[in-house]
């Protein structure tokens, strides 16, 4: 089974490449102009949603929705397309569509001559008009792509290949794909497969709940896994809970559902998960603080036995890591007896929904770019930590793998990303906390003493006559004063918000 | 020139009046995102304090608030430190300017008409203050109101964004983090236009942050983490030179952070638990009776100036009065927002205990099924 993913710019060849492509292969293709007409029918304003996003990018709950209905739209129909064999996908951005499932991500540049001679005979423009109207569209695709899928659709590390037509014609890059897609890099598998089912019933479980007219209004956020649905919605959305499960019913694929309030979302990224470990009880003060639900991302370690080649450490190889066949990132039910190595998420999961804090799991295979892949789209999350990664590895190397893995995800990521070892200082109320509260809070009051009981010194030094005389101390000590008793006075009312459970 | 620069008394009753300016500057701050001093600056002009000292120290309250604040927006990625850079250079020639008319109000201004030392400036900052915060919010009174009605989300700002895209006046500068390309003229603009009102009334933020949304395009996290930034430099540079004016009272900045370091705290817990509709809707409510208060009290300017003439015994009613409408906006908008997070964490802590509740009876199902 072979995922095609061909994007150019308007007019870049994308549609010539994917016919000569489906003509030599018999697979079949979709196009983004289809998914369009499909979209448009089902009162989808896709061309309006494009002018908000593209001329006006704040954030309105409105335009969140529409954006979300629109990803759903399209991801449950590639989806269901991709679901049935080979598919090859033209658009804009089809690369950057279904992450975490094998695909084939190209790349296609056409000269700019080509591209402006076919806008002029398609639009009925002069050459000069069709130049002016690429260039503006090119940006605003560039901007589209970025506001939909929180990437650069020119970012050269999201293909697998990039062809250019000027020298290449379109039967030779035709050619050039289908050996490509033999390799079995690019073969779908049973943990990729399950990724893709698990993409289609969470866009068709978020699709049917924006077009319910019960649920419409609702800010919800959906994960599938497995035939498992989360979904979450916000403490002043408390109502739709009980009509969430009604609208999902009879959804195929679906085995159950959980909901639960969030005011936020957590993401743990950890190899193993263990609801008895100390990570895991962290991690749950902290979300029963915030109201936030704790999504669970098992990666599973590059050093795992993942192929023919046994134990071999592939962390400095180059390829997809793929999970083993074993570890399917789930419980099949078909057949009770067989004890699935699912690195403990399922029971951790369980767990969570027990405590009512459960955001959905994943499995996933890689580094830190399969993470940001997974993740970029969602954003949302209030925090990311990083558990315990690379067991395999001596605790130096592994504490440094770990701060490495962070750091890369914190520089992708616009969100807080943290090791669990910083958990405890930074979010936690301890002992160290207690002391330092007592520590800011003595030095806080020690400052205000000083300064109310000595108005009239503190006035005469800022403006009276003491200021006259030497005009330049003032600015200086309000510069390192302020900011040392901002500091103090913060450290303390965030402490003690803290301790009552309120941050 | 000190001779003219009186800092109030404080005694506790004061005090504590300056604390709860902080307190609910703070959660309406947290809760609507702005710097609170809408708020905060006319609410100690109504306890006597000069508009200009009311100004000064709030911005200097303002540099060690945006300080501890914009260092957990760069954690989240939501600052675009060029754009900061570009907007810092042009809203310093804005803070410029601000303070020199200020100083300049103040010195001159009431000085020989009324009693009032700084009424000229008194009532220049309560013009400004009413104009601007009025448009404001009027604007999103109105947003609410048809989004209400169920119309389309654009509205008039739609019309300056895309004006703004299509003037494309060279140079044009790109800005890789806020994923956009700004023409120089127009971020000098904006950045002088900020810089002025940070300066003359310290609500910078109500225009920085629209101007990085509407005209130049920023996304919304960014525009909010780099106006922080922003804001941390323009406070900086606004309390060092109303400092070396004579104009910073630290002790109103100190008594400030009392109050607001809490308020913001709970300001943005009740975020999580609002939808935007009635944040808009209740931030622009505050704001239009702020302006209102700011109203009431400029005819005392205008007798201390000499342009109208009434008895000066009559002065304590609209002082009276501005100060009532100031506080009643103040404390009923921090009361509906502190109603909503006491009841969103008495919902969660419900919550918690039904689901504890849930988990103990299932265990002891499985308890017992396991005897049976």
């Amino acid at each position: 089974m072979a995922l095609v993913m061909i994007s150019s710019l308007y007019q870049g060849g994308r549609e010539d490449l994917a016919r000569e492509l489906a003509a030599k292969t018999g697979w079949p293709t979709l196009s983004r102009e289809e998914l369009l007409e499909s979209a448009k029918e089902e009162g989808i304003k896709v061309g309006r949603l494009e002018m908000s996003l593209i001329k006006r990018p704040s954030s309105s709950e409105k335009l969140a929705r529409e954006k979300k209905l629109y990803l759903a739209f399209i991801t449950v129909n590639l989806c269901r397309k991709a679901l049935e064999g080979n598919l090859i996908y033209s658009g804009r951005a089809g690369h950057l569509m279904l992450p975490g499932c094998h695909k084939l991500r190209v790349g296609l540049s056409a000269p700019l001559d080509i591209r402006t001679k076919r806008t002029a005979k398609a639009l009925n423009m002069e050459m000069e008009q069709a130049e002016n109207y690429l260039a503006q569209l090119d940006e605003d695709i560039d901007r589209w792509i970025r506001q939909t899928h929180h990437a650069s659709g020119q970012d050269p590390t999201k293909f697998d290949i990039f062809i250019n037509l000027e020298n290449m014609s379109v039967h030779n890059a035709a050619e050039t794909l289908h050996a490509i897609s033999q390799l079995p890099e690019y073969q779908g598998t049973l943990s990729s497969t399950r990724v893709l089912e698990d993409l289609y019933l969470s866009a068709q479980a978020e699709l049917k709940l924006i077009m319910d007219e019960r649920t419409t209004g609702a800010d919800l956020r959906v994960k599938a896994d497995t035939g498992f649905i989360s979904v979450t919605y916000p403490p002043h959305q408390e109502h739709f809970k009980q009509l969430i499960p009604e609208v999902l019913s009879g959804l195929e694929g679906c085995r159950e559902i959980h909901c639960t309030m969030a005011a936020t979302n957590i993401l743990w990224v950890q190899e193993l998960f263990d609801p008895k470990s100390e990570n895991f009880h962290h991690i749950m003060q902290l979300a029963q603080r915030w109201g936030a639900a704790v999504e669970l991302m098992r990666l599973v370690s590059p050093s795992e036995p993942l192929d023919e080649r046994g134990a071999v450490d592939m962390e400095y190889d180059f390829g997809r890591w793929d999970c083993p066949e074993i570890d399917d990132g789930g419980v099949e039910d078909d057949d009770p007896l067989v004890v699935i190595n699912d690195g403990g998420l399922s029971t951790t999961i369980e767990e969570l929904i027990d405590k009512g804090r459960c955001g959905g799991g994943v499995s996933i295979c890689g580094g830190y770019d399969k993470i940001l892949e997974r993740v970029q789209g969602d954003g949302d999350y209030a925090l990311v930590v990083v558990g315990d990664m690379f067991l395999s590895k001596g605790k130096s190397t592994r504490t440094r793998r770990t701060r490495e893995l962070t750091m890369n995800i914190r520089d992708r990521l616009k969100a807080p990303v943290i090791t669990a070892d910083e958990l405890e200082s930074k979010f936690m109320f301890g002992k160290r906390q207690a002391v330092n509260l007592v520590g800011y809070s003595v030095a806080v009051v020690l400052l205000y003493y000083l300064v109310f009981t000595h108005q009239d010194q503190v006035s005469a030094f800022l403006s009276g006559p003491l200021h006259e005389k030497a005009k330049w101390l003032a600015p200086l000590v309000i510069f390192m004063f302020i900011p040392v008793i901002a500091y103090l006075y913060g450290a303390v009312t965030g402490l003690a918000l803290k301790l009552i459970n309120i941050d | 020139m000190h001779a003219l620069i009186t800092y109030i008394d404080i005694n506790l009753a004061t005090a504590l009046q300056v604390v709860l300016l902080g307190f609910i500057g703070g959660i309406l701050s947290g809760f609507i995102g702005s710097g609170g001093a809408f708020f905060m600056t006319p609410g100690m002009m109504n306890l006597g304090v000069d508009g200009v000292i009311a100004v000064a120290s709030n911005i200097t309250h303002k540099f060690g608030k945006a300080m501890v604040g914009s260092r957990k927006h760069a954690a989240a990625g939501n600052v675009d430190k060029k754009l900061a850079a570009f907007m810092l250079i042009t809203a310093i020639v804005g803070i410029q300017i601000a303070v020199a008319i200020n100083s300049y109000l103040f010195k001159g201004g009431g000085g020989g008409h009324g009693a009032g030392g700084g009424a000229g400036a008194n009532l220049y900052i309560s013009l400004v203050f009413a104009t601007i915060l009025s448009t404001v919010a009027i604007s999103m009174l109105r947003d609410v109101l048809r989004s209400g009605n169920g119309d389309d989300d654009s509205g008039p700002s739609m019309k300056i964004a895309e004006f703004f895209s299509r003037l494309n006046l060279p140079p044009v500068i790109n800005f890789p983090v806020a994923d956009t390309k700004v023409s120089l003229w127009v971020l000098m603009v904006g950045g002088i236009s900020t810089g002025y009102l940070a300066g003359t009334i310290g609500v910078g933020g109500f225009i920085g942050v629209p101007a990085m949304i509407y005209v130049f395009g920023v996304p919304t996290a960014v525009a909010t983490g780099t106006e922080l930034f922003l804001a941390l430099f323009m406070g900086a540079y606004g309390a060092i030179s109303y400092a070396y004016q004579g104009f910073v009272d630290i002790r109103l900045t100190m008594l400030l952070y009392l109050g607001s370091l809490i308020g913001i705290h709970l300001g943005v817990y009740g975020v999580k638990v609002v939808n935007e509709k009635y944040i808009r809707l209740v931030t622009s409510v505050i704001i239009l009776l702020c302006v209102f208060s700011r109203i009431i009290a400029m005819p005392v300017y205008l007798r201390q100036l000499g342009f109208i003439s009434f008895p000066a015994e009559y002065d304590r009613f609209f002082n009276f009065g501005s100060k009532f409408f100031l506080f009643a906006s103040g404390i009923s908008g921090a009361l509906v927002i502190l109603a909503r997070v006491v009841h969103a964490y008495r919902q969660r802590r419900k919550i918690q205990k039904t689901l504890l509740i849930q988990r103990q009876t299932n265990i002891d199902i499985t308890g017992l099924e396991e005897t049976a």
